[in-house]
């Protein structure tokens, strides 16, 4: 398929009428074709526009309070403390072979981090001054997280004082159904989930998470699992990186 | 019906994505991320009405449609730490997550989607309802009654063929074959008809979308 065939599909695409077979070409493509990336954010921006087209229908009043009754049935997901894994020590090997190539990803990771930070400062300001706050604070560490010498990479904010982690992710397909990313923090050698995410088809994702208290920590971890996160690593982590203070 | 859509309109919309009156949207989810139902009530105070008119659009039946909004604000309420502000907005987050709970509930009963109910009736206006109806919307706020103006009377400038096959998709979460087998069409008709009616509402939408607004 040339490529002008594969942008025809983007539109399509965003409104999910692809079958399976044509997504799964064509999210193959995305991952290497910023124009159809590109055009695939637009087309999904105006498919969310189409909400509006809903005709008014007024829910009933009962409606605001099941809602609330059963969120408080249930807190957030949030970070969890989790016993000590054994695929620490192969962690630890990997953060150490870590260098090469650290100055092109930071330099890249900052400048997409930049205008990540203002595609979101435009739909909510608490979140860019959070964000902001977060990379601008004193005591912001970096990592840069690597697998075994290709893409994916993710670079990595901490702010121990503001207990948030800022990550930006790169090339990195969104996981499968059923399954999602999380991110571990390795404190004390053991793992502690700080989150789980997904990216978006363009393989991308900058995100905020919350760090437990009194939580330190020299070594992040990124493993795939089953949608939900999982309350220990039950994979062998694709991408890990050391935290250094800039 | 008015055609012309004034800048003034657009720029209303806009000042409220941008959360200046109130508390942003954004703020609001990052206090039900740390476990305040006070936010997820505000939260359901200004989009409940559309999530609800999208749920009610999708599966027809009020009592499902309550399910999947409670569903979706349940979902938002516990995955509140995973939504990205660079990904799109709240609302077109919970837009999201509604509607994948309102299609998932009508694949599991295997019931067909109002909007092929719609697409039966020739000659409609599409799923757009007339524009007397919105006074009824229970959204608070006008910026959404002016998005809801906005992207009705956009819609309203495609041709009829291609509104429906964009609402089939949208409403109906059908494919493209699934369209074409629907309405007895060509697949080639229809995949053309939904990329040129997406480019039209593209370029109606502009002012709205980033990086294309003037």
């Amino acid at each position: 398929m040339t490529d002008h065939q594969w942008l025809e599909l983007a539109a399509s695409y965003a409104l999910g009428a692809l079958t399976a077979d044509e997504r799964a070409g064509f999210e193959t493509h995305l991952a290497e074709c910023a124009t159809c990336r590109a055009e695939v954010q637009a087309y999904g921006e105006v498919t969310g526009l189409l909400v509006h087209a809903a005709p008014a229908s007024a829910p009933p009043p009962e409606l605001r309070e099941r809602i609330l009754r059963e969120a408080r049935r249930r807190r957030p997901l949030g970070p969890r403390r989790v016993p000590v894994a054994p695929w620490l020590a192969a962690a630890a090997c990997l953060v150490l072979a870590l260098g090469t190539g650290y100055g092109y990803l930071r330099e890249r990771a900052a400048r997409d981090q930049a205008s990540r930070a203002l595609a979101a400062a435009r739909d909510t300001l608490a979140a860019r001054d959070s964000l902001v706050a977060t990379l601008l604070s004193p005591d912001v560490g970096t990592a840069a997280l690597a697998g075994p010498g290709r893409p994916p990479s993710a670079r990595l904010f901490w702010s121990p004082s503001r207990r948030r982690v800022v990550m930006a992710v790169f090339d990195l397909p969104p996981a499968p159904a059923g399954r999602t990313y999380q991110l571990w923090a390795i404190a004390q050698g053991k793992p502690v989930s700080l989150g789980i995410f997904n990216t978006a088809p363009d393989g991308r994702l900058t995100a905020a998470m919350v760090v437990p208290p009194n939580l330190s920590f020299e070594v992040t971890a990124v493993t795939e699992e089953p949608a939900g996160g999982s309350p220990q690593p039950t994979q062998q982590p694709f991408l890990t990186g050391k935290v250094a203070a800039d | 019906m008015q055609k012309t859509i004034s800048r003034v309109n657009f720029e209303a919309v806009l000042a409220n994505q941008q959360g200046q009156s109130r508390w942003p949207d954004g703020a609001l989810v990052a206090r039900i991320s740390a476990g305040d139902d006070r936010a997820l009530g505000e939260l359901y105070d200004r989009h409940g009405g559309m999530a609800y008119a999208l749920a009610v659009a999708i599966v027809a039946e009020r009592a499902d449609a309550e399910e999947v909004v409670a569903d979706a604000f349940g979902q938002a309420w516990r995955t509140a730490l995973q939504f990205d502000p660079g990904r799109g907005s709240v609302a077109a987050w919970l837009a999201t997550i509604t509607r994948t709970r309102a299609l998932d509930l009508l694949r599991a009963r295997g019931r067909r989607a109002r909007a092929l109910e719609r697409a039966a009736q020739a000659g409609t206006n599409g799923l757009a309802a007339p524009l007397a109806e919105m006074a009824v919307a229970p959204d608070r706020g006008a910026e959404q009654q002016e998005a809801k103006r906005l992207v009705r009377h956009c819609l309203a400038e495609l041709p009829e063929p291609q509104r429906r096959v964009i609402e089939l998709a949208y409403f109906g979460g059908l494919t493209h074959t699934e369209i074409a087998a629907e309405l007895q069409e060509p697949l080639g008709t229809i995949k053309t008809r939904m990329r040129a009616g997406m480019e039209k509402l593209r370029g109606l939408l502009a002012p709205l979308l980033s990086g294309e607004g003037s």
